[in-house]
């Protein structure tokens, strides 16, 4: 990614949002909030770039559901979710599939988020500003 | 004889917004003691079930409006022509779009909508039907690099006479007046290692209406030695551009006068003495007052220079209310 714009009021990474979560009472992987870095809320279907990575190991996307509106969507989905709106003040959660949890103690999350603004042409053929909403943070894993 | 009212467009007050100091409804309490007499809602930013109003929403708002004595005037909303991840929206997708907007707008009670201008000219007459039925005004918004005297806005200026219809227009920015440097771009570079003289000079190459690729040219050793010029001296060509004399952009706004549903008071950096840093306000005002316009100047401070969001709206707010009383 070349030049983005970085537009940014809060935390990417939302504090204490962090911890192992449970089905059928056993740890089937973990989770955390995210916050959009922008002045206003979009649809999914503007992210063009989306990762995770945790104690800098890449996770694989597959892993990965993308939480808002009480839906749960997968990173191959955002495309399709032009009627899927990220509210700016919402955290969305992102929960990651890795049976038994992460061990307690401390982890470091980098977020790679960039989207398109959509309303902010820089060129011809479909291309608009690139904004950066990524985000990094280490932080303590709760069960 | 004018009948100009001051509002302010809660965009001013995003930064606590987003930061979570401020909800909704303390924003708009916010709007009312800085003395808006109305406000404009940014759809994409404070409507909770956004491209919708709900029944609740609708409601919530009413009962703002009955507690803080000011209501929503203006539903800002944004066409998103690349939200698709392939291509851009057709023109029946963009007219699609702004006819919910228009919906939405109408059930917050909101007679004026602000709309961007990737809605094509063609567009914006294929919405003044449903603008009439809804008694929602939908502008064009003349944001800088446009003016009033820009093709683009030419363009519509035709359309809107062509059709005759009284609910399509514009919605001009102040910022396509400005005569100064953007003061929190221009403190962003000195902060970023740029000289004043540096800074000086790109000016002086914008004001002499040098060819922006000659400009960056010219400035190609500095950029060299400080990066930060190459996007201050962008930014001088792009949205917060200015020259010597808005003359010729004000003479185009008496021109539009009578398709203006909405004004954005735009500011960066109010001084104590209620003088913005690089739109002349004091130009302008009387432009304005001198014409029949009967709606809303609406404050919209943008957060550039992290300057307190809520004293700058409020001197925003008493410039704009001082400059009328002195031309009364």
């Amino acid at each position: 990614m070349g030049f983005a714009m970085r537009m940014n009021f809060v935390d990417v990474i939302v504090d204490d949002s962090f911890k192992n979560y449970d089905v059928n009472g056993k740890k089937m992987g973990y989770q955390f909030d995210i916050r959009l870095s922008y002045y206003r809320g979009h649809f999914l279907s503007v992210i063009d770039e989306f990762g995770v990575k945790v104690d800098d190991f890449e996770v694989p996307a597959e892993r990965i559901k993308f939480c808002i509106n009480g839906k749960e969507f997968s990173p191959a989905e955002f495309d399709k979710c032009y009627t899927e709106f990220w509210q700016i003040r919402e955290p969305a959660t992102i929960r990651v599939f890795y049976p038994g949890g992460l061990p307690e103690g401390e982890h470091k999350i980098d977020v790679t988020l960039f989207f398109r603004s959509p309303y902010m042409p820089i060129g011809p053929d479909h291309m608009y500003m690139p904004v950066d909403s990524c985000g990094t943070k280490t932080m303590a894993v709760t069960d | 004889m004018t009948n100009v009212k001051t509002g302010i467009t809660l965009f001013s007050l995003g930064t606590p917004y987003l930061k979570g100091e401020l909800d909704l409804e303390g924003v708009i309490r916010a709007a009312a003691e800085l003395g808006a007499q109305g406000y404009e809602i940014v759809a994409a930013q404070m409507i909770p079930s956004y491209p919708y109003v709900t029944d609740e929403f609708a409601e919530f708002i009413r009962q703002c409006t009955e507690k803080y004595g000011i209501g929503p005037i203006c539903y800002a909303a944004n066409m998103d022509r690349g939200m698709l991840k392939d291509r851009d929206l057709t023109e029946d997708e963009m007219v699609a779009r702004a006819i919910t907007d228009i919906v939405s707008a109408n059930k917050l009670g909101c007679t004026v909508m602000r709309e961007q201008y990737l809605l094509s000219p063609n567009g914006l007459a294929r919405i003044a039907p449903y603008a009439e039925a809804y008694n929602v005004h939908v502008g064009i918004e003349i944001h800088n690099p446009d003016s009033p005297i820009t093709r683009p806005i030419l363009d519509y200026l035709e359309v809107i006479e062509k059709t005759g219809s009284k609910y399509i227009g514009f919605v001009p920015d102040f910022g396509c007046f400005a005569t100064k440097p953007n003061k929190p771009y221009w403190d962003r570079a000195l902060a970023a290692g740029a000289t004043i003289e540096q800074l000086e000079k790109c000016a002086r190459l914008r004001y002499d209406e040098v060819p922006m690729d000659e400009a960056m040219k010219i400035m190609g050793p500095d950029m060299a030695k400080c990066p930060a010029l190459g996007a201050t001296l962008n930014s001088m060509y792009g949205f917060v551009q200015f020259r010597k004399s808005c003359r010729a952009e004000l003479e185009g706004l008496k021109r539009i006068m009578p398709y203006c549903f909405e004004m954005h008071g735009k500011c960066h950096y109010v001084d104590e003495n209620l003088h913005e840093s690089a739109i002349p306000y004091e130009e302008i005002i009387p432009v304005i007052a001198a014409t029949d316009y009967d709606g809303f100047i609406v404050t919209e401070y943008e957060d550039e220079g992290g300057y307190d969001a809520v004293e700058q709206t409020r001197r925003h707010v008493a410039m704009v209310k001082k400059l009328l009383n002195e031309v009364k």
